[in-house]
């Protein structure tokens, strides 16, 4: 059995896929690329891919993994050669690992996120600064998480692995933010600016933040250089 | 180029309709190109990219090297509020161009029932409405698709119309459109026209003059340039295996209506079913070798990555060489996962048993539509289907372990009578217990679905009136006392839908002023029940001073001169006039793709012949 960890984009191409149709775009691709790949048994046989983290739709990544088991082992130039070909704009392959054996699946090991958070600049940037430092210095946070079906409370600031960095850029405001991922939960960045705006008072259009997922580790790693 | 905010399209649902960039959608610079072609369907993106006929022109017109072809759908109420609130002009998909700065815009005329948003659409896009109030600046606006063979009531609304298949014309269009640039745009927009109007199966409707008499009836249309014919004949393809067909069709993002490949068997059908105007629209029947659809099918896996395929057709079950097609492309495939499926199954064990050949294991349900309730309509409907057909093929689907049922019919037809309505009761109570019968089992689910019969322009039901609302009311509620089984599930048609339908579909030239009010007052997606908006409509007729049952409920006499006559699919008036009688008369006509011929008139017409390859063994 031989699988491949890949590390991959999701660009601002297609900024607006959901993390489903991403999924499949990707199976389309691997498709096109007529790689080995594995299908469960069964009457309706999936394609043997799984991904490390979901992605909200809005937010592009330079960061995404991917596994794929394939039937027969093919070489890794290969294997980048024929799925660099099938991808859609918005993918790039940025790195491709062979590897052998069981290893526990990624959603299982990423522990932490990075982002960065681009948004016009129209508000006073003192009144941002002041914000984001009430915001690191707050020990406790309650957000109020709605889906459709239901609402819930959730402290946010146990999700924070470091504190919140800006910056201005070019008339951008540019946040930084570093968040864990624990089998208990996590916290968006698209959360943390409503948080901003409600909570303290931040002069932003968070409508307008082009959110980007820079980094995914477990135990401080790539999930690609864990294999 | 249109730029779209974060938050704008972020506000909206599903945003990928809206940002295009799939795989293989083609981006050229407008500025190495002669020629823009926008093809448009007046749906949502779902049902848009669904379209094949626009997945083939955007093909033929992408291989130029001196033409963009770019996609264009309707938005959702959602976007075009924002759109609207933003001053976003309707752009495409490909280049984000708006369709403004576009040499041509094709609107894809599928249904009736969308005519409200190509003006919404032409709105969005800043672009004149009327045909006659463009400016050189503006785009030609040129409609084409099934609704071309009676576009009277939207005529003021398009430059010009392309008839019948357009694999070939859309071609010839567009090099007479470079030409014409090349001749300094000679005469403006009138010399273009004039120039379309000499090509075989283009209609210039500015180029004709429609006279009334005293009863409101049409005394004639009459070409006033000498450019345009006074009788426009459909374009035709006679050979499909040298036509081009998609081979790199866009790829979605987001799920579509039909997310699969499609290989099309082939074209026509000629089963003659009376009520159906495809049937007429798109004769002959013309198939593809077996050898071109294996090639086909593996350039198109390759090319998408599509895990289905659809065989399509208007009656996939009647290709000629379908057994042996199916076994040769399942063994092509047998490595790739590739589910087949057939999505219109004829009503007979050969069918089932080729559906249970392309394991469409998930058993999740069959279609047939006998369209009638009783022997006797469909015989007067000349749909060739008898009980013991449907008994057989319905036993072979139990036997084969389907547990699910739908069956589609028509209220309305002509000579109906209250008995053939209780026999689609009767029909469907039949069938569950044909499943009791055969398993020795409960536990059939019968889905009944009843549409409100809409009388179509070409054919032989194009004199008849169409039942009243409370007529359809009456005999809804007729069948639903009659269906007693808690397995049989009823649904039927919004009857207003269809009344409307039924007046834009055979009216004339004097709608335009109706369908534009209707726009003006809030009019789109009326084919979506949840938009449609029967009081606008009502109101609009109202306002223009016109009665809609003038058109749909009015018996057309026999000699009346129609308003759709000097646009046609070739077929001749005596052929339909013949079928009308023989429906009256509860007679059947042969099927002619391997009968006698019934003498339509479309072959000798148009220069063409029937291609079934099941004949070249003979």
């Amino acid at each position: 059995m031989t699988k491949f960890r890949t590390e991959i984009t999701k660009g601002d191409e297609i900024r607006y896929v959901s993390h489903l149709d991403y999924a499949s775009l990707m199976e389309r691709a691997i498709r096109r690329a007529k790689l080995p790949v594995a299908y469960s048994e069964g009457f309706n046989p999936h394609m043997k891919i799984s991904f490390a983290s979901a992605l909200a739709v809005g937010v592009t990544s330079a960061a995404e993994y991917m596994d794929i088991e394939l039937k027969e082992p093919v070489a890794e130039d290969v294997f980048c050669d024929r799925l660099r070909q099938a991808l859609p704009k918005g993918v790039k392959l940025l790195r491709a690992k062979m590897f052998e054996g069981k290893q526990k699946a990624m959603m299982a090991i990423v522990d932490l996120a990075e982002y960065t958070v681009q948004i016009p600049l129209t508000g006073d940037q003192a009144a941002i600064c002041e914000a984001v430092q009430a915001y690191n210095l707050a020990p406790t946070i309650m957000y109020t998480r709605r889906t459709p079906k239901s609402c819930k409370e959730v402290e946010i600031k146990q999700y924070m692995q470091e504190s919140v960095q800006v910056a201005f850029v070019n008339e951008m405001i540019v946040f930084t933010m570093k968040t864990k991922i624990t089998p208990a939960g996590s916290v968006k960045p698209g959360e943390i600016l409503q948080v901003f705006k409600t909570q303290f008072s931040m002069p932003i259009l968070e409508d307008e933040a082009l959110i980007h997922r820079t980094g995914l580790y477990a135990g401080g790693q790539t999930p690609i250089d864990l294999v | 180029m249109v730029k779209l905010d974060p938050a704008m399209i972020h506000a909206v649902n599903k945003p990928a309709r809206y940002t295009g960039n799939e795989f293989n959608a083609i981006q050229k610079d407008h500025a190495q190109v002669q020629c823009t072609f926008a093809l448009a369907l007046p749906d949502v993106y779902e049902v848009g990219m669904s379209n094949l006929g626009l997945k083939i022109l955007y093909e033929i017109l992408n291989k130029r090297g001196d033409t963009a072809a770019e996609r264009v759908y309707t938005p959702w109420i959602d976007m075009e509020a924002k759109m609207r609130e933003n001053k976003i002009p309707l752009y495409s998909l490909e280049t984000f161009t708006p369709l403004s700065q576009f040499d041509f815009v094709g609107f894809s005329l599928q249904y009736e029932m969308i005519y409200t948003n190509i003006l919404n659409m032409l709105d969005l896009a800043n672009i004149p409405l009327f045909a006659a109030e463009r400016k050189d600046s503006d785009p030609f606006i040129v409609g084409g698709g099934p609704c071309v063979y009676n576009t009277e009531p939207i005529a003021e609304f398009f430059d010009f119309f392309i008839v019948g298949e357009g694999e070939e014309i859309i071609v010839e269009v567009v090099e007479c459109y470079i030409q014409w640039k090349k001749d300094g745009c000679a005469q403006g927009r009138q010399g273009l026209l004039k120039r379309l109007a000499i090509l075989d199966g283009i209609y210039v409707p500015s180029f004709y003059a429609v006279q009334y008499n005293a009863e409101n009836l049409i005394e004639s249309v009459l070409p006033i340039y000498p450019e345009a014919r006074s009788l426009v004949q459909k374009r035709v393809v006679k050979n499909m295996d040298t036509v081009t067909f998609v081979e790199n069709p866009v790829v979605p993002y987001i799920d579509i209506v039909h997310d699969r490949i499609m290989l099309e068997l082939f074209r026509g059908c000629t089963r003659g079913c009376r009520f159906c105007q495809a049937g007429i629209s798109y004769r002959p029947v013309r198939e593809r070798t077996p050898e071109q659809l294996r090639a086909l099918a593996k350039q198109l896996v390759a090319s998408t990555g599509y895990d289905e395929m659809a065989l399509t057709s208007l009656s996939s079950a009647d290709y000629s060489c379908l057994g042996e097609f199916v076994t040769d492309i399942m063994e092509d495939f047998k490595n790739e996962k590739l589910a087949l499926s057939l999505p219109s199954l004829r009503i007979d064990s050969f069918s089932i048993e080729l559906a249970h050949k392309l394991q469409q294991v998930r058993k999740s349900g069959l279609t047939f539509a006998p369209e009638a309730g009783t022997q006797r309509l469909r015989d007067v409907i000349n749909k060739g289907v008898t009980e013991e057909n449907l008994e057989q093929a319905v036993r072979s689907a139990f036997e084969n372990g389907w547990n699910t049922v739908k069956l589609y019919f028509m209220m309305g037809l002509p000579t109906e009578t209250d008995e053939d309505i209780i026999g689609i009761a009767r029909l469907a109570q039949k069938v569950v217990d044909l499943y009791r019968e055969v398993t020795g089992k409960r536990g059939a689910r019968v889905t009944v679905s009843v549409a409100c019969f809409v009388p179509k322009p070409y054919t032989p039901f194009q004199w008849f009136p169409q039942n009243t609302q409370e007529e359809f009311a009456r005999k809804q509620k007729l069948l639903k006392e009659h269906i007693r089984d808690r397995a049989i599930q009823f649904n039927y048609h919004d009857a207003n839908i269809s009344y409307l339908e039924g007046a834009i579909t055979r009216g004339d030239r004097r709608l335009s002023k109706v369908i534009y009010e209707a726009f003006k007052q809030g009019a789109k997606f009326d084919g979506w029940s949840e938009l449609f908006r029967n009081d606008i409509w009502m109101k609009a007729f109202e306002t223009c001073g016109i009665d809609p049952t003038f058109y749909n409920q009015r018996e057309r006499s026999k000699s009346e001169l129609l308003p759709w006559e000097h646009v046609t699919p070739g077929v001749n008036k005596e052929f339909l006039l013949r079928e009308y009688h023989h429906a009256l008369k509860e007679e059947l006509t042969e099927d002619c793709r391997r009968g006698k011929c019934s003498a339509c008139g479309v072959c000798p017409n148009l220069d063409v012949k029937v291609v079934d390859w099941g004949k070249r063994h003979d």
